[in-house]
């Protein structure tokens, strides 16, 4: 039997994924001793927030635009897609600012920060659609005072805010699948990198003393 | 109708000072925002119960 | 720090090689879903959430018919802000710029709109069996221009005085309007019928979704202004960042409102152009932090760091092995 040398696409695929991401990277078991903060769990609350965007999005989605307007289930799951848009946003931006001041981009996880601030970026549009897909007056008033901003950047030549159905298509499918992709990407990128490292302390930060320019130190690096 | 308990249909209490204009509600959740994210890291962690991160 | 400083630096944090603790990530995922959950519902069982009735072409002829009128002669004119407004929806200006950069005129017109045709003329030409109307209609399209803007400018001019009579119709002081009043009356009637929100956006095709028209109709009156205003919602209220009634609102564009407070946007012409473009670059700084100098250092000077990981420090000592 003679032995194939090309690897296949398949193959090549695999090894790739799996050797980024084993199993034991991708569901591990235990984490890095220094992880020892609250701070930690906005990463994972904003995440869930999404996944409650996302179920009672899909509810709404279910019955139909209109539904929500007319009866009581239907305000009350409006009412959980409307307060877990303001917990996304709210843990979101906690999870940002702990990020920013642990400078969790160090050790080549500058694609973590970069997917984490476009998803944030897109989000924001994503919740606009929503907004102007109300069919109420407020969908009615942030459609005609939003559509100036984007004429004058030329968006509003294609992405017409008055306009309902693409509005709702927008919202309900194309771009929630852009958040979804975005924070599949940045979840795997902090499996793949690991949670960045305490910045280590130089003798003279140990002591305390006030902050004179610390320099950082190099070359010892984590012994274990 | 499924009524809330408490009802925020009515015109909104605004904050101001010199030229920042913002809804009581807004300011109540950036307010919170912050004391939370003041409190997650000041608040101590329980050790190794490795059950949140 | 130098490049190569960094770049040694970088390496130190690629991987810790240190101690490690038992950890259980789906059951963390578990607790946090119901966190939030819980968190949803608690409000939502508290607060719930906000859902005023849309205004219609019709409420607003019902409850400000001289308001009413007044848009329509403004748009059968042209000077309405639609009527003057430029791409992309028609070509009476050149639309918001900064210094050679016209993005809204190199789109073009995308949502052509003929502010005279699409919200007076269309749908008076659709009304039938009435004579006097066609006839008013035809005489104003027969005439020159310079009687026309006679005409609508006189009767804009009469309408600062108008009041509305208890029957919806309006009360105008006689004047040179040729054949405005026909017209206008019977387009009030229209729109207080519930008839003209239909035309307006059914005017393509049976099956819409686009209420592009009916919405710019109203937006160039003062209906939607005025709820607006009640609810907070104005630019100068910092409106965007609202929600109707005391509900909370969309924060996170309190820097994106904040531009349009200050000069030089709060007096520009340009502001919305000006605003996109602030935003898009710092947008973009925003997600390049990581190569920013200066903000990419800011993390190490300010000691933020040192209460989260103070149990780390504590533990391992001043190397931070």
């Amino acid at each position: 039997m003679s032995v194939v040398r090309r690897k296949s696409w398949t193959a090549r695929a695999r090894e790739r994924a799996v050797g980024a991401l084993p199993p034991e990277k991708l569901l591990p078991d235990s984490q890095p001793s220094y992880m020892s903060s609250w701070i930690y769990v906005f990463g994972v609350l904003t995440l869930t927030a999404l996944i409650v965007i996302i179920a009672s999005g899909s509810i709404l989605a279910l019955k139909g635009p209109g539904w929500w307007h007319f009866t009581g289930i239907g305000l009350f799951f409006n009412s959980i897609h409307m307060w877990s848009v303001e917990l996304f946003f709210f843990f979101m931006v906690i999870h940002l600012w702990g990020k920013y001041w642990m400078a969790a981009w160090r050790g080549g996880r500058a694609r973590v920060w970069i997917t984490g601030a476009v998803t944030f970026l897109v989000a924001v549009p994503c919740a606009l659609s929503g907004y102007v897909s109300q069919q109420n007056f407020d969908a009615q008033w942030i459609s005609t005072q939003a559509k100036d901003a984007m004429n004058a950047s030329g968006i509003g030549a294609f992405w017409n805010l008055m306009n309902f159905g693409q509005m709702y298509s927008y919202h309900v499918f194309l771009l929630p699948l852009a958040v979804v992709a975005l924070v599949i990407a940045h979840v795997l990128l902090v499996r793949k990198h690991g949670i960045v490292p305490p910045f280590e302390l130089s003798e003279a930060q140990a002591k305390p003393a006030s902050g004179a320019g610390p320099a950082p130190d190099s070359g010892s690096g984590g012994a274990s | 109708m499924m009524a809330a308990i408490f009802n925020l249909n009515h015109p909104a209490h605004t904050v101001h000072w010199h030229f920042f204009s913002m809804s009581v509600a807004n300011v109540v959740v950036i307010v919170v925002m912050l004391i939370v994210f003041v409190v997650a890291i000041l608040a101590p962690f329980p050790g190794h119960r490795g059950t949140e991160r | 720090m130098s490049r190569e400083s960094r770049r040694r630096e970088d390496e130190t944090y690629r991987e810790w090689k240190g101690a490690y603790k038992p950890y259980d990530i789906l059951r963390e995922a578990t607790i946090a879903l119901g966190v939030v959950l819980g968190l949803a519902l608690v409000l939502t069982i508290l607060f719930s959430s906000p859902d005023l009735k849309p205004s219609t072409v019709q409420t607003w002829a019902r409850s400000d018919p001289v308001d009413f009128v007044t848009t329509a002669t403004t748009e059968l004119d042209g000077s309405s802000a639609i009527g003057g407004y430029g791409p992309p929806y028609n070509s009476a200006s050149d639309g918001q710029n900064i210094w050679f950069i016209h993005l809204a005129k190199w789109f073009g017109i995308a949502h052509p709109i003929n502010t005279a045709q699409d919200f007076v003329l269309a749908p008076l030409h659709s009304l039938t069996a009435q004579p006097a109307l066609t006839a008013a209609v035809s005489m104003y399209e027969a005439a020159p221009a310079n009687s026309q803007t006679a005409w609508t400018g006189a009767y804009e001019k009469a309408l600062g005085n108008a009041s509305a009579n208890p029957d919806g119709s309006i009360k105008v002081k006689p004047g040179n309007y040729g054949p405005l009043p026909t017209m206008m009356n019977s387009l009030l009637t229209f729109a207080q019928s519930g008839g003209l929100d239909g035309a307006l956006l059914t005017s393509k095709q049976f099956y819409q979704t686009d209420y592009t028209k009916p919405l710019l109709f109203m937006a160039d009156g003062g209906v939607l202004t005025n709820r607006a205003q009640q609810q907070h919602l104005l630019g100068t209220q910092w409106g965007m960042m609202n929600e109707t009634g005391s509900y909370p609102g969309q924060v996170w564009l309190w820097l994106y409102t904040f531009w349009y407070q200050i000069k030089p946007f709060s007096t520009s012409t340009n502001a919305d152009i000006l605003v996109m473009a602030v935003m898009g670059v710092l947008s973009i700084l925003f997600v390049m932090v990581p190569f920013l100098p200066g903000v990419r250092d800011l993390p190490r000077r300010v000691p933020i760091y040192k209460r989260i990981w103070r149990d780390h420090y504590r533990t391992v000592g001043a190397s931070g092995a």
